[in-house]
């Protein structure tokens, strides 16, 4: 172990030097997060109209106020299912995406972006939009020298609050979904 | 390329410098994952629910891992002279803070002390025990992602367990610190290559309204339980381990020379608020 203190922490005054304030870190993209939870899988888009019982449900679940987006649901030939949503916090804005097999137990969470503020901006519709679907090539204001942050230990609540909602969406919506019976189907069953 | 999963009830980051080695990724994701559902309070089905079930009743057969963090936590109590000792479980449960598995009534609660090895693999305790591994499995975890990545063949990188982080590789990695009077600063405290770093602190908890986490296991007096410090606590090391368990013993002695750190080649740092 080699450890180099800052000048400024040795002489105390580090707490003089510039802070850095709220950060955001950028993941992976929904294409890496598909890549990576569905290797070598083919996946087709599959939005999904949530309705206002859906959502009430979902919330009851969760606790997450923020209402859910049915846009990014994609499925696999198999049966497996991609979800991704945000979680909004007080501090903090969490885009991940959420893997589930098809009798639908969770394959893998992976997160695509973590936005940090301690300002009024996180309730902002207009301020979250800069971020969602950027990557680090992006032109907006992110600090690329922020790697390793060290401090107490950030609980990840909010994100299993999230979690849970997804897998209330998939025992309500996609287990079994209501627009999967086709007019002609319909005529069989007669 | 970077990646981040909710692992360990808190944001675990794994960076490497080359863009291939996803499969390396995966490997370190998943021994992380195993010390998630080996060690586990939440999960009333780990291997930690069991010991603390059972252990006083019968011998219980062990992970090696789990193993090895026990060890590792009883030479740190004992070097420590008690500062540090993860059978304080019961106290964050009254606290609302770990979920309430088994009512403990009645009983004289047990410490790290009170376990013993009957093998390497095999445990006994001697009283009933709340074991709770939250302040040093992470640092565990950490460990073992690290090893994994190294035995792939990935040259350098670091894993950061929301806080509790470890480079390696032969780069310097700056490393930053919350400002522990306003966390979404960050302090750059200085470089780290090869080592580890991790840091205890109550403004996370002070945010969220709930109580202090950094339990003193020494004493009974209701007031003195949940220690209220203001500052934030690192502590650098060679192992992540050694740096995740170091930061109680430094939070609660307030001490940066406790005799303790020079046994294990830590080094002490404090931030004051």
């Amino acid at each position: 172990m080699i450890w180099k203190p800052s000048p400024l922490a040795i002489l105390g005054l580090a707490m003089m030097s510039a802070p850095i304030i709220a950060h955001a870190k950028i993941y992976i993209s929904v294409e890496q997060a598909q890549k990576l939870l569905f290797p070598n899988k083919a996946l087709t888009k599959n939005p999904i109209i949530i309705t206002d019982d859906l959502q009430d449900k979902m919330r009851a679940a969760s606790s997450i106020r923020y209402p859910f987006q049915g846009e990014r649901i994609w499925k696999a030939a198999d049966g497996s299912w991609l979800v991704i949503d945000e979680v909004i916090g007080k501090h903090e804005m969490i885009s991940y995406a959420v893997a589930l097999n098809p009798s639908g137990s969770i394959l893998g969470i992976e997160i695509l972006e973590y936005v940090e503020s301690y300002g009024y901006e996180v309730a902002e519709p207009q301020w979250r939009k800069q971020f969602v679907g950027k990557t680090v090539n992006d032109p907006i204001k992110l600090n690329q020298d922020i790697q390793n942050i060290g401090g107490a230990t950030l609980s990840c609540k909010h994100l299993t609050d999230g979690v849970k909602r997804i897998t209330v969406l998939y025992e309500l919506a996609l287990k079994h979904p209501p627009s999967s019976i086709s007019p002609n189907q319909l005529s069989k069953a007669k | 390329m970077i990646r981040c999963k909710p692992l360990l009830g808190t944001f675990v980051e794994i960076s490497i410098k080359q863009d291939d080695g996803q499969a390396a990724i995966d490997n370190a994701f998943s021994v992380i994952q195993k010390v998630h559902d080996l060690m586990g309070f939440h999960n009333p089905q780990s291997e930690l629910s069991r010991i603390n079930e059972r252990a006083h009743l019968e011998a219980v057969e062990i992970h090696p891992w789990t193993a090895q963090v026990i060890k590792i936590a009883k030479e740190i109590h004992l070097a420590s002279n008690g500062l540090f000792d993860c059978g304080i479980g019961h106290r964050l449960v009254e606290a609302g803070l770990l979920p309430r598995h088994i009512t403990y009534t009645n009983h004289e609660l047990g410490g790290i002390a009170d376990i013993h090895f009957l093998a390497p693999d095999l445990i006994k305790s001697a009283r009933p025990v709340c074991l709770d591994l939250g302040g040093i499995a992470k640092g565990y975890a950490v460990d073992m992602a690290v090893r994994v990545l190294l035995s792939e063949g990935i040259a350098s990188g670091f894993v950061n367990a929301g806080g509790d982080l470890r480079v390696f590789g032969d780069t310097f990695f700056p490393i930053q610190i919350r400002n522990p009077e306003s966390p979404e600063e960050l302090i750059e405290i200085g470089s780290l290559e090869n080592g580890a770093i991790a840091t205890s602190g109550l403004y996370f908890a002070k945010r969220d309204r709930q109580q202090s986490h950094i339990i003193n296991p020494l004493t009974q007096n209701p007031s003195e339980i949940h220690a209220e410090v203001l500052g934030s606590y690192s502590i650098l090391a060679k192992e992540c381990v050694y740096a995740d368990a170091l930061t109680k013993v430094l939070a609660l002695s307030n001490n940066e020379n406790h005799p303790c750190f020079e046994r294990f080649s830590a080094q002490a740092l404090r931030i004051t608020a």
